[in-house]
């Protein structure tokens, strides 16, 4: 790797295991000075291929910067930066260093310039995202961490499976556009480990089953990272894909649909950033310049309004414990200023205009409609009715007004505040001057979002959303219930098959296995270990006790030599130096 | 409690507030809906991908159908399939 150029990624991982040996003032800034070196190395960083390595007679690239990775390598250290602002209170250094690599895994795979690359990266998002799950302390929370791995275990090997055959029949590790290999088993598997990875469902279940799990602070990192990069590798090698189309328009409708069945605050969050998702996996799927740049400028306005979102919902809970929305109400007495921040993110979500998501999701949008896809476009255009309807209205109204719940609380942490207000201002920013966003995007942009039937349509969308949602407000009342998805297949399906385990495997593992383990490892073990302790006492610290004893004798005697009167010590002098002249005249 | 508080903690000052809104969003729902149809034959901005764009108010009553489909849909759907008690996994 050339030293003139820095990993931002491998900054945030190597650095993050500082955090740990520093204290009070200086790790809070250490906190927010890694992801900002990381923002500015990502700002400075000129399109070129940086950081080959060769490994096993295969080019390793660590660096290809161009329009498109770079478009995202902001996003993800901005967002890692965001986070660090809303996690700043956080007294625990595990979930610190887990964000950071977390984070900087993300910036690896955008970077991955070879397959290779890229899986190790891959792996490292799973292992050190399912910490902040783990990290959320409720039983559900250890559980439902433990299936997030496996799913990500089972996607990272049909990844590993799909690079090996892919290597095996092209001989080449590079990674770019994978449409000349379209339809092949390496093909297909590389695409099912990255729509895993992208919650495309029937593969996405993973997603509202953690991300609700996870720790206030956790989530917002959770939000950002796993699904983005996954929408930045189906950029890079699946543009066209014509399945993608109708797996991206099915998804933006699914998550809408579980969404009305959802009370859990932040599970029917998570529902929307699979709808949200669906957009950008669509725009892919079309696969031209104007799609491909909507996909990309959706996932970066996505970000921000969901990491904004969640965090207005985590201060909610951190503040009155509370995650369902039958037990929350009334909260806008006591937290205006986290209801005024949410509606930001829930307008950006809803794509109101002057707001980032009207000048993002519209391109792709507007792509199925240049493709004259009438099916995609009214699917993209009803769940944009969707996503106004749950995200800007039923969670607002149930939690912050709707019945009162009696909950009294106070504004969350004030870092918490100022990490939502950056987050909204980006929002709004985003949505007043697109072109902030437009001329990063890796297709030079012609689109423009402000036109008058664009306004005037959306806005009779929104607002005659409304009416419906006030129309049938009581269909939408909260209900105690959780909804089947396809995680039951692994939750409830595989069930007899635990119980097999349990009466065959369990058994042979503590009856044979344990028994072996016990006569070849742990006995020696222990016996080592007590002769060691034998040695110990008798030697070591016997010797030590002896110096000791020794030591303070001599000091005992030497005591009493010095007795403090001028003459005795005038005497010692001058029969010491009598003493030197015999010496050396004796000598001579 | 602030003032600001006891002024939302009374039902009768929040039951005039609730009137009111009530009353000036039918006016909004009636003004976005006319403006979708008056301003586009006025201005002729923006150029339609599909036939069914034109309609007159297009965006407002595809904003309802949807919000409507969407909710009875998907409540139909959970009512016969997919909604469960909290504790299915647990038990």
């Amino acid at each position: 790797m050339t030293l003139e150029w820095v990993h931002p990624g491998l900054l945030l991982i190597l650095g993050a295991w500082v955090l740990p040996w520093l204290e009070g003032r200086v790790k809070r800034v250490a906190m927010l000075a890694l992801p900002g070196a990381a923002l500015v190395v990502c700002w400075l960083m000129t399109p070129g291929t940086y950081g080959v390595v060769r490994f096993l007679g295969q080019e390793l690239v660590f660096g290809r910067v161009d329009p498109l990775s770079l478009v995202f390598c902001y996003v993800f250290s901005l967002m890692a930066f965001l986070g660090m602002v809303y996690a700043l209170h956080v007294e625990d250094d595990s979930q610190h260093v887990a964000a950071l690599t977390y984070a900087g895994a993300a910036l690896g795979v955008t970077l991955a310039g070879d397959l290779l690359t890229l899986y190790v990266f891959w792996e490292l998002l799973a292992i050190s995202s399912v910490l902040l799950v783990l990290r959320g302390g409720e039983r559900s929370a250890v559980a439902a961490g433990f299936r997030y791995l496996l799913v990500h275990v089972f996607g990272g090997l049909l990844l590993l499976a799909g690079i090996v055959l892919h290597w095996s029949q092209t001989g080449s590790l590079a990674f770019g556009d994978m449409g000349a290999f379209s339809g092949g088993v390496a093909w297909t598997l590389i695409l099912v480990a990255f729509l895993l990875n992208a919650a495309v469902p029937p593969l996405g279940a993973w997603l509202p089953d953690a991300y609700p799990e996870a720790t206030v602070t956790g989530a917002i990192f959770l939000t950002a990272f796993t699904t983005k990069s996954a929408v930045y590798v189906l950029i890079r090698g699946f543009a066209g894909t014509e399945l993608l189309v109708w797996l991206g328009a099915f998804m933006a409708v699914y998550g809408v649909v579980y969404a009305v069945l959802e009370n859990d605050a932040r599970r029917l969050l998570a529902f929307h950033i699979i709808s949200q998702v669906g957009y950008m996996v669509c725009g892919v799927g079309i696969g031209t310049a104007l799609a491909t740049n909507g996909a990309t400028a959706h996932a970066f306005a996505h970000i921000l309004y969901k990491g904004l979102l969640f965090m207005g919902a985590g201060a909610v809970l951190q503040m009155t414990g509370a995650r369902k929305l039958s037990e929350m109400g009334g909260l806008y007495k006591t937290m205006p200023i986290t209801l005024g921040l949410y509606m930001v993110g829930a307008f950006a979500i809803s794509a109101v205009p002057l707001f980032s998501g009207f000048v993002s999701k519209s391109m792709v949008i507007s792509a199925a409609g240049e493709g004259h896809r009438a099916v995609i476009f009214l699917m993209l255009t009803l769940a944009s009715a969707g996503t106004f309807l749950h995200t800007g209205l039923k969670l607002p109204y149930y939690m912050f007004f709707g019945k009162d719940s009696g909950l009294r609380t106070t504004e969350p942490p004030r870092n918490m505040l100022v990490a939502m207000g950056l987050a909204a201002a980006a929002c709004v920013v985003i949505g007043v001057f697109p072109n902030v966003l437009y001329r990063h995007l890796p297709h030079a942009v012609e689109y423009v979002p402000y036109t008058l039937q664009h306004v005037t349509s959306t806005l009779g969308l929104l607002s005659f959303t409304v009416l419906g949602f006030f129309l049938l407000l009581r269909q939408l009342d909260p209900e105690r219930t959780i909804s089947l998805d396809t995680d039951w297949f692994y939750r409830r399906g595989l069930a007899p098959f635990v119980t097999l385990a349990a009466r065959g495997l369990a058994r042979l593992e503590s009856g044979v296995v344990g028994e072996i383990y016990e006569f070849v490892m742990r006995r020696p073990v222990l016996g080592a270990a007590s002769l060691l302790r034998k040695f110990d006492t008798l030697v070591v610290d016997a010797a030590a006790v002896g110096v000791a004893r020794s030591t303070r004798t001599l000091s005992q005697r030497l005591k009493t030599a010095v007795s403090g009167h001028a003459q005795h010590y005038g005497l010692l002098m001058a029969a010491g130096f009598l003493a030197l002249v015999a010496l050396a005249m004796l000598a001579l | 409690m602030s003032f600001f508080e006891r002024q939302l903690e009374d039902p009768v000052r929040v039951a005039r507030i609730k009137g009111r809104l009530k009353r000036w969003f039918y006016v909004g729902l009636a003004v976005v809906a006319l403006a979708e149809i008056v301003l586009p034959l006025v201005f002729h901005g923006g150029h339609p991908h599909f036939s069914f764009e034109s309609f007159p108010a297009w965006g407002s009553l595809y904003g309802l159908i949807s919000c409507i489909a969407i909710i009875v849909v998907s409540k139909l759907i959970g009512k016969a399939w997919l909604m469960r008690r909290e504790d299915y996994y647990d038990s």
